[in-house]
């Protein structure tokens, strides 16, 4: 009978570079950049790293395919090292495999690092890339903001709601974000932005306008994973651990199946419904301090909202509107920025958001400092909502 | 008695209003015609589309499917073939492409009447042609379609050939565009030695005279000239198809199916019909009509359905005579694969989903149906999803990604026959899409690639209907 993933796992070192347009750097450059920090928070060796996992999600783009570019990169010799892809997932996947390999026994400590050059493309919005397969025949060709405006349609088609209340609560989640970011000297737009500018900004895709979307950014994030025993041998007596990852992935029943109504994701609801289970949290709404979402637009992260229970079916726009998920609401929401401005670095996303739980959870956020944080969580989304890929993991303190 | 069963029509949605084409190039004097409307097509839409869309709702099986068009998008391809998957007709079906005139398919549907078996010929026409020459105005975008059998409402009673070099106008690899000659020449040229003896032989072998037709379906190469052939000939009824040169510009190909499908909407049980082919000479028949032709309804809507175009540099953007530059997100990707279209094209092309054993209908088909109850591989029956009536779950319109046309409209479609498609829309009014709306399936270019000069084809939503013209 499985038992789960809840605290055999502890986190004892994470970096994170700051996100942004990295003109100076490359993939390279970032890796190096994250291992380093996470390496010397950990305080274990280079030599003790026993398994790597690279979390990469557009090979053809940036950083090139396999794992080698991470191995090169730290020159990590000769130990395994895997690259791992779940679209915008990629960077939990990545964290999901070192601490499976940690929990299994194989190895003591494992690295998970998340890697994305986007600033190379030449223009702004993820690349748009085609090969010429069977899906490529029918499928449209539609950018990432506009497969998650469906979301929006939907929803307000179902709950009756007006166009314009669901654009103000969108706008009051991006508003939410810039002010948070504003704090975080890693973020990528640290500038304060008022509602008006947010809901007066131009249409990407309708109804998100400028605002509504994330950054496209370049970064990186890493953390190096032991067992809570080895944690405690290194001096680290209440280490972070992981209390939860849950993956939930789309089988087609959204895209081609009848019965989903487009407003909400239905792989989160599934990976959080496990993911609380595994953690063994009881009432998500009292229980979490924190949670870090995959706000890659609004829309996303007030649906969101609802899918993990923290909102009522319906009712987010309110909750948003109400405060509940900012920085001195009840359960903030992206205190680091969020996609939205801390950035997108695809592959990295995942990983980023744990590092900021882990840095909430270990007291380091300074600005930004929440009063004693208990347990994070952090919802991590790759495709489309009609066809996604869900992460949801739990971090705490082991006691 | 052999003739025409049914006939079908197309028309893209936009109609230019010539004069506002005329008040964007008055400083040029090139104006050409002020008034009337032209027919554009979408950016996804070309001479192949449109000939499937005209020919949508005949009979399951054919003996023999011929596409005529003079601007048929690929010279080594055979559009009949992919007209074949686009209809869902069966892989046995005989199939040919006519070309090298304007009367190619009335030439095709008398080598039709005069053989066996049933036939479809299928025409459509989008034709290049630069800014300020006068066929640029003149000429529209659109399909036509007849189906010949055994039975039909209208029976063939006589024709006439005439094989005739007379360079009203030509096109060539070089110079693909047309180019006409002295309209002046042609008018004169045309009826006298082409189109007044080659009708005189057709009334003659169908024993009849000038006053004994009721309709008339013969576009003109140059405008007046149809008057001039009436006074010869002592015909007094209406050529329908200087109504369409009006509403829709010349259609080329499809100009003399689509005035014959109109002319067969207005007759009477008993009434005859004149249409004839123009074009390195004619070609002209003589039908009557013993009750009402299927598909005929179509036209008239045709004529008086669509959405006013009074942006001259969009229609010379979708018409290609302006290439603007896209920026680099339209620089993506778009080979197909010869092996993918292989095992996938006719499914796509013709939008055949599968009915898995407990009777959910998806698309694509798979071998374990995405039913939630389904544990493993199932037979599938076909089902087609293309005249299936749909309505929208969820949409956008997309200002980020590249398209031809902006905004990118798509979203998700649910099949009245409970198969749901993430699919693009096209044809979008004023208006746009909304989640609830209902919408029809049309075939539209899915991608073009100009690199290479390939372009696939899927079905796109559309309104389930049109707005009436200045409604």
């Amino acid at each position: 009978m499985a038992s789960g993933i809840k605290d055999k796992v502890a986190i004892i070192g994470m970096g994170c570079t700051a996100f942004g347009e990295h003109w100076d750097k490359g993939p390279e450059d970032l890796i190096v950049d994250a291992f380093e920090q996470a390496l010397a928070d950990s305080g274990v060796a280079r030599s003790d790293i026993q398994a790597a996992w690279m979390g990469n999600a557009l090979d053809d783009i940036n950083v090139g395919n396999s794992a080698l570019p991470l191995a090169h990169a730290l020159r990590l010799k000769t130990i395994p090292v895997s690259r791992v892809e779940n679209m915008c997932a990629t960077g939990t996947e990545a964290l999901r495999a070192a601490v499976y390999a940690v929990a299994a026994g194989a190895v003591d400590f494992a690295l998970a690092l998340g890697v994305e050059k986007l600033k190379d493309t030449g223009y702004g919005g993820l690349p748009l890339r085609t090969k010429g397969l069977a899906n490529d025949l029918w499928l449209p060709y539609g950018s990432a903001p506009g497969s998650f405006a469906q979301l929006a349609g939907a929803y307000t088609a179902k709950h009756r709601l007006n166009g314009d209340d669901l654009k103000r609560a969108m706008a009051h989640v991006s508003w939410k974000s810039h002010q948070n970011a504003a704090k975080n000297p890693r973020a990528h737009l640290r500038k304060a932005v008022d509602m008006d500018t947010i809901l007066k900004a131009p249409m990407i895709a309708d109804p998100l306008g400028l605002y509504d979307c994330c950054g496209v950014s370049d970064g990186a994030a890493c953390a190096i994973v032991t067992t809570p025993d080895i944690a405690r041998g290194l001096g680290v007596a209440n280490p972070v651990t992981v209390k939860a990852v849950q993956l939930s992935a789309s089988h087609g029943w959204e895209m081609s199946y009848g019965a989903w109504d487009g407003s909400y994701v239905l792989n989160t609801r599934e990976a959080a419904r496990r993911a609380y289970a595994e953690a063994g949290v009881k009432e998500a709404r009292k229980e979490l301090s924190l949670t870090e979402v995959h706000d890659c637009f609004s829309i996303t992260e007030l649906v969101t909202m609802e899918d993990l229970g923290l909102s009522d079916e319906g009712c987010a726009p309110a909750d948003i509107l109400a405060g509940r998920y900012d920085s001195d609401g009840t359960q903030p929401c992206q205190i680091d920025g969020g996609l939205k401005c801390f950035g997108h670095p695809v592959g990295a996303s995942g990983l980023r958001m744990a590092f900021e739980i882990y840095t909430q959870l270990l007291g380091r956020a300074g600005e930004r400092q929440l009063v004693a944080p208990r347990l994070g969580l952090t919802h991590n989304l790759g495709g489309a909502p009609f066809n996604s890929v869900a992460a949801v993991s739990i971090f705490g303190r082991l006691h | 008695m052999r003739g025409v069963a049914r006939v079908g029509v197309y028309a893209p949605l936009l109609r230019l209003d010539c004069a506002a084409a005329a008040r964007a190039l008055k400083f040029s004097g090139l104006a050409g015609r002020r008034d009337g409307y032209r027919a554009v097509g979408g950016w996804d839409e070309d001479a192949f589309t449109f000939a499937v869309e005209a020919a949508r709702g005949g009979a399951a099986a054919l003996d023999t499917l011929i596409f005529a068009s003079t601007s048929a998008p690929f010279f080594e391809r055979l559009h009949a073939t992919l007209a074949v998957d686009a209809l869902g007709l069966p892989r046995e079906t005989r199939t040919r492409d006519v070309a090298g005139s304007r009367r190619c398919a009335v030439s095709a549907l008398l080598d039709a009447l005069l053989a066996r078996g049933s036939a479809l010929i299928a025409a459509g026409e989008r034709r290049p042609a630069r800014p300020g020459a006068a066929a640029h105005l003149a000429q529209g975008d659109g399909g036509a379609a007849a189906w010949v059998a055994d039975e039909a409402p209208a029976r063939f009673i006589g024709w006439a050939s005439l094989s005739y070099d007379l360079v009203d106008t030509y096109a060539s690899r070089e110079h693909p565009e047309p180019y006409p000659a002295e309209e002046r020449f042609v008018k004169e040229g045309a009826a006298a030695h082409v189109l007044v003896p080659t009708i005189r032989r057709a009334l003659e072998s169908a024993g009849l005279s000038g006053g004994d037709i009721h309709h008339v379906a013969a576009p003109e190469p140059v405008a007046g000239l149809w008057r001039d052939i009436s006074r010869a000939m002592k015909i007094s009824a209406p050529n329908h198809a200087s109504e369409i040169s009006a509403k829709l510009g010349d259609l080329g190909a499809a100009h003399a199916l689509f005035a014959f499908a109109l002319a067969t909407a207005r007759a009477k049980p008993g009434e005859r019909i004149l249409l004839t082919g123009f074009g390195s000479g004619c070609d002209a028949l003589v039908f009557e009509t013993t009750g009402s032709m299927p598909g005929a309804e179509l036209a008239e809507a045709a004529l008086n359905e669509g959405a006013l175009l009074a942006d001259y540099v969009r229609f010379l953007s979708l018409n290609g005579a302006l290439d603007l530059d896209w920026g680099v997100r339209s620089e993506f990707e778009q080979k197909a694969q010869a092996t993918v279209l292989d095992r996938y094209g006719r499914d796509t092309l013709g939008f055949i989903g599968g009915r898995d054993c407990a009777g959910n209908v998806q698309f694509p088909k798979s071998r374990i149906p995405v039913r939630p109850d389904a544990d493993g591989p199932e037979a599938m029956q076909d089902v087609r999803l293309a005249d299936e009536p749909a309505r929208i779950v969820s949409v956008t319109a997309d200002r980020l990604n590249y398209t031809p046309d902006p905004p990118f409209w798509f979203g998700l479609a649910q099949f009245n026959n409970g198969a749901r498609v993430m699919m693009e829309f096209t044809d979008a009014d004023a208006r746009g899409f909304s989640v609830g709306d209902r919408v029809a399936m049309r075939l539209r270019i899915k991608s073009h690639d100009r690199r290479r000069g390939f372009r696939t084809y899927f079905w796109k939503a559309a309104p389930a209907e049109r707005p009436t013209l200045g409604g």
